[in-house]
């Protein structure tokens, strides 16, 4: 397994509530909603600070 | 108790006292979701108990807005938090003879606020409407429960913080000084638009500081534990997180799109409201992705039939939120029930609907009983589901009517008759949810009470893995 791949599998547990997570991903899609969001953000922010 | 309760109990959790909270919570979960109803009869019969002054329609609507958020919601949480801390430490709460004097401190104070409402004694700051000496109280109770749950935290054996830490200890933190900012500064220091800019903020600090992340808090403790397998993803729990304290704090000023408060600071609250759907989207993909491949733990257990169903509304309602901020939106909504949809979609569909699926697995587990019936517990769950989907659909419908109405320039009044159908549908959504209410929570008593005991777990299993059936 590659180390990469290994860590996200990577299995947290907490013993005596019984939770387990893995370390885990951020998907690619909503890596993509969070760019768009930030580029619509400062677009926004710049065209609509004061009304036109 | 059972030696099954004793093995969840862990020697951590103070049973009687988590108990007495979820119960109390139960009982509150049913009382204001009921005054809900009645205020919804008076849309369709005006006169309606108009004739008695405690009953009129602007004494009982604070008791059902106080009632929801920090009766049902808030002592669920208390004592949901009184469960999950210990056990997420591994150690005791800190200062746990505090938590019995705090329940009644809790309880005298809360009752005492609700109480004095339809007196009319009232601070007039919507969501924040209790008079000053019960607001004391209420702001001793907050301040006693942060000291504790923040200190167990720093004495825990656990290594790794675990997000629904995170989550509870920013709540408990926020919400101690936003309930001061509330009651104690901004009826009093704050005057005209600036009263109104202000409020905005407390408000949706209340939504977004404390009702969120506390019921985000709780969806993380139990969605592992439900399906049946490990979160999905650490990071991405972190990233909701720390976008959602980043971004929710500036979102207040959008209930004032239009007002006389200053073009720019409306329009970081619009950007602001967009942007939680970051944080909202990440709580969905970390809830799928946790379920994906043991999706039968949905038929099985309640607790997981609740978790599915709120995340549903949670989508919902929070993409309704952000986009509701928007100006074409807004100017299309404001004034109307599609605003009333959006609130009832988050805190009712969402997060009253994941503290009723962490009542469903802490009650059975520490009273050691299974649950009383699996028949009531059913009729619960559908006449919920039922009974919301309708009064959600129905507000989302009748307010994109009104604001086409109004823009059209259609008599106000006109407007209002012609919502009457929607008013009328809304009422037997809500009696339908109140009649699901009734029969799970007197479910959930009667578990607690006594209910058949739990079979015990296997020998040598470790502590907590007797499951009851349904729950």
């Amino acid at each position: 397994m590659e180390p990469e791949h290994q860590e996200r599998s990577e299995i947290n547990r907490y013993e005596t509530s019984g939770i387990e997570e893995r370390h885990g991903i951020v998907p690619a899609w909503l890596i993509g909603v969070i760019v768009i969001l930030a580029v619509w953000m400062v677009y926004y922010l710049i065209r609509f600070w004061t009304p036109s | 108790m059972s030696s099954v309760a004793e093995r969840f109990a862990d020697d951590l959790v103070d049973r009687k006292v988590v108990l007495q909270f979820l119960l109390s919570g139960a009982f509150w979960l049913v009382f204001a979701p009921t005054i809900g109803v009645i205020l919804s009869i008076k849309f369709n019969y005006f006169d309606f108990l108009g004739g008695i002054s405690w009953l009129t329609w602007g004494r009982l609507r604070p008791v059902h807005i106080m009632g929801v958020i920090f009766g049902g919601f808030t002592t669920s949480i208390f004592g949901l938090t009184y469960y999950m801390v210990p056990r997420l430490c591994g150690v005791r709460m800190y200062k746990e003879s505090w938590s019995r004097i705090i329940f009644w401190l809790w309880n005298i104070g809360f009752t005492a606020g609700l109480v004095s409402l339809p007196l009319g004694q009232n601070l007039g700051i919507e969501a924040g409407e209790f008079p000053t000496w019960a607001n004391i109280l209420v702001e001793i109770v907050l301040a006693m429960i942060t000291v504790q749950v923040v200190m167990t935290v720093l004495r825990r054996k656990e290594k790794l913080i675990y997000v629904t830490l995170w989550y509870l200890t920013a709540a408990y933190i926020w919400t101690t000084f936003n309930y001061a900012f509330g009651h104690f500064l901004l009826p009093f220091h704050f005057a005209g638009v600036n009263n109104a800019a202000m409020h905005g903020l407390y408000i949706h600090y209340v939504v977004g500081l404390w009702i969120t992340p506390a019921g985000l808090a709780v969806i993380y403790y139990f969605l592992p534990l439900a399906a049946r397998q490990p979160l999905y993803s650490h990071k991405l729990s972190l990233i909701g997180f720390w976008s959602l304290a980043f971004f929710y704090p500036f979102v207040g000023t959008h209930h004032y799109i239009y007002s006389p408060i200053p073009y720019w600071t409306q329009t970081i609250a619009i950007v602001a409201s967009m942007m939680l759907i970051i944080p909202v989207w990440t709580v969905i993909q970390n809830f799928f992705g946790t379920f994906v491949g043991n999706w039968k733990r949905f038929q099985e257990s309640f607790t997981a039939k609740f978790l599915v169903v709120g995340a549903f509304y949670y989508l919902i309602g929070c993409f309704q939120g952000s986009t509701e901020a928007l100006r074409e939106v807004q100017r299309l909504t404001h004034f109307t029930d599609f605003v009333i949809a959006h609130s009832h979609l988050t805190v009712f569909g969402t997060f009253i609907l994941w503290v009723t699926a962490g009542l469903y697995y802490v009650i059975p587990r520490l009273s050691g009983h299974e649950l009383y019936s699996r028949k009531l517990a059913v009729w619960h769950y559908w006449l919920t589901v039922g009974g919301f989907s309708l009064m959600a659909s129905t507000l989302v419908l009748q307010g994109l009517l009104q604001g086409t109405m109004l823009q059209a320039g259609t008599d106000f009044v006109d407007s209002m008759v012609a919502m009457k159908p929607y008013w009328f549908t809304r009422t037997i959504a809500g009696v339908t949810m109140d009649i699901g209410a009734v029969l799970g929570m007197w479910n959930l008593y009667r578990t607690a009470v006594g209910g058949p005991l739990l079979a015990a777990s296997p020998e040598g299993s470790p502590a907590g893995n007797a499951e009851p059936q349904w729950s």
